[in-house]
């Protein structure tokens, strides 16, 4: 067992160091990765869009399944991070399935039921806005569907926009949140898309990203890249009929900036307080910024 | 002295959390770990968080080869570094939010010490009140905010010279106990809500430093300047007597919380007579003895004649 374990993570380390001095000598060609593949820059943002088209449908079972129900509590625990209020004007980016964005809606009207007796709170519930903004539009109609199974359908405080995190269609300083749950790292340039969101928040906004990431603990690690390379794909493929886009996910999460960088370049973004979280020993981390 | 000692004193006992350099940031517990660091809470950051801007990339060269590699690809490394150098300094939102805290004051006596206070001084001072979310410890940072301000408003006035001077001592931890206890007296039908605040486990730790500075101080003010075994006694003497008097104050309908500083005065009173009663005590323990020495032996002489 330990031998087979040994030998498995010995492939993988292999794997692991040959694109990565392939991308030192392809810097100049605007290559970009995707998974472990180099590809064009503007094949990527492509290659994701047919990615999250093959999986949008089964997308909900198929985290469940990876994640063991346990994205459902890093998804609540992001939104108790955020702290939602009445009247909030918030974006989600890359929240097509809704998620994030019916997590802050629940909580914000639990919050207000507890103040129900104040009416100025009563006239801000109106003005909540919670912006849902997905690049991909199969994303976007499973998240509808599900707002209406939630009873959502009538929401006025949700809306459903599509759109590119690099490119936001929303003015400057018009919001106070800016959420993007497992998204950033099918973003192709992660830079632009922090860029975007600094720009996008108020003074006292606040940018929390919760993204996979980076394990350390050695034994940790060893079965955690077992399960993602050996188990996630096959699990992919024996559900939904897809090797291919389970092996870019797994793939991509290597290849994302590890939690200190990735931190530094959202201090880099111009964000303050810039602070990182990891769950699970750094299966997931929530990353936060504050706006001024 | 000791005030300066204990501000001194005072950041090694909040949670440091530092930036470990990378390679050593990965906690050593297995599942459940949460590994956290914050640009906040010590003066090393990353190193572009720097005031002056500049990029110290001596410190980036200790990390991996798949994180000099990241850096690499984006490619955007010098659009970034001129916008850093346009950036503020870091401390900047500091200031913000204590700018918020101030301005929620002003509605704690309408919302109480809560989130919906916090979330109204933001809008006030038209900043996101998203930034309430960036305190941990939400309502817990407003009521030791305004345990701070108090604190440096009596060291204000005790800085500009009440006249002190010509009051004997008790006299004069009875004025400073009174002035302190007055400032959080528009507050007061909302104090038993910050006082169950601050006794909360997470924040028992800081509320109890903010009152043992608080005592400090007024003993320091008060012209105490004992080193020995007395001053554990004296702060803890009148740590309770302050205590006491906080509550008493909440149900006190009389005017201008008259009953309040009678209350005051007599516990202080009794504290300073407390060391002469210890003394007399001796005495008539002594005075008593002797007495009972006396009839005891009278007693023994009646029994046993001879």
């Amino acid at each position: 067992m330990a031998t087979t374990l040994r030998s498995v993570t010995r492939l993988m380390r292999r794997k692991n160091l040959l694109p990565m001095y392939r991308t030192g000598s392809m810097l100049h060609s605007h290559a970009t990765s995707f998974g472990y593949k180099e590809v064009r820059e503007e094949e990527k943002s492509q290659m994701v869009g047919n990615v999250f088209t093959r999986v949008a449908s089964n997308y909900d079972l198929m985290n469940d399944l990876m994640s063991g129900g346990l994205h459902r509590l890093w998804k609540d625990r992001l939104v108790s991070e955020l702290n939602p209020f009445p009247g909030m004007k918030h974006l989600d980016v890359a929240g097509g399935t809704g998620d994030v964005a019916f997590r802050i809606l629940e909580r914000i009207n639990s919050v207000s039921r507890r103040a129900m007796r104040d009416a100025f709170e009563e006239n801000l519930l109106e003005e909540t806005k919670i912006y849902v903004c997905d690049i991909n539009p199969n994303m976007l109609n499973v998240g509808q569907k599900r707002a209406a199974e939630r009873g959502f359908a009538e929401e006025k405080s949700l809306v459903w926009v599509e759109g590119d995190a690099e490119a936001l269609n929303f003015d400057d300083n018009s919001m106070d949140g800016y959420t993007i749950a497992f998204g950033i790292r099918n973003v192709t340039h992660i830079e632009k898309a922090l860029a975007e969101a600094y720009r996008v928040l108020k003074r006292g906004g606040r940018f929390l990203c919760l993204e996979l990431s980076h394990v350390d603990t050695p034994i940790v690690k060893d079965l955690y890249d077992l399960y993602s390379f050996s188990v996630i794909p096959a699990v992919g493929e024996l559900v939904v009929g897809d090797r291919e886009s389970y092996q870019y996910l797994v793939e991509s999460i290597r290849r994302f900036p590890r939690q200190e960088k990735f931190a530094e370049m959202i201090a880099d973004a111009g964000f303050q307080k810039v602070e990182y979280e990891s769950l699970v020993g750094g299966v997931v981390a929530i990353h936060s910024g504050l706006k001024f | 002295m000791y005030r300066s000692a204990a501000k001194r004193l005072m950041p090694m006992f909040h949670r440091q959390v530092k930036i470990p350099p990378h390679n050593h940031i990965q906690s050593l517990s297995i599942f459940n770990s949460q590994s956290r660091f914050s640009t906040s809470s010590t003066s090393e950051s990353f190193p572009n968080q720097n005031p002056d801007g500049h990029f110290d990339s001596s410190s980036s060269s200790t990390s991996t080869k798949a994180f000099n590699d990241e850096k690499k690809t984006s490619g955007h490394d010098h659009e970034a570094q001129n916008t850093r150098t346009a950036r503020p300094g870091r401390a900047q939102y500091e200031e913000e939010q204590e700018r918020v805290l101030r301005a929620s004051l002003n509605h704690v006596i309408r919302f109480g010490w809560t989130e919906a206070a916090m979330i109204a001084g933001a809008r006030e001072v038209g900043v996101s009140p998203s930034i309430v979310g960036s305190f941990s410890r939400k309502e817990a940072a407003l009521v030791e905010f305004f345990m701070d301000e108090c604190l440096q408003r009596l060291i204000d006035i005790i800085d500009s010279g009440v006249d002190l001077k010509d009051l004997i001592p008790s006299a004069r931890i009875a004025k400073l106990v009174r002035i302190r206890l007055e400032m959080q007296a528009p507050y007061i039908s909302k104090w038993p809500q910050a006082l169950s605040i601050q006794a909360q486990p997470a924040n028992i730790t800081t509320s109890f430093k903010q009152r043992a500075m608080l005592i400090d101080e007024i003993w320091h003010a008060a012209g105490d300047d004992s080193t020995d075994v007395d001053w554990y006694a004296k702060r803890t003497i009148l740590g309770g007597i302050y205590s006491a008097t906080e509550l008493y104050m909440l149900t006190d309908a009389s005017p201008d919380y008259r009953d309040t500083w009678t209350f005051l005065d007599r516990r202080i009173r009794d504290a300073f007579d407390l060391k002469k009663s210890v003394q007399e005590a001796k005495y008539l323990a002594e005075a008593v003895g002797a007495g009972m020495g006396g009839s005891v032996q009278g007693l023994l002489k009646k029994v046993f004649p001879g």
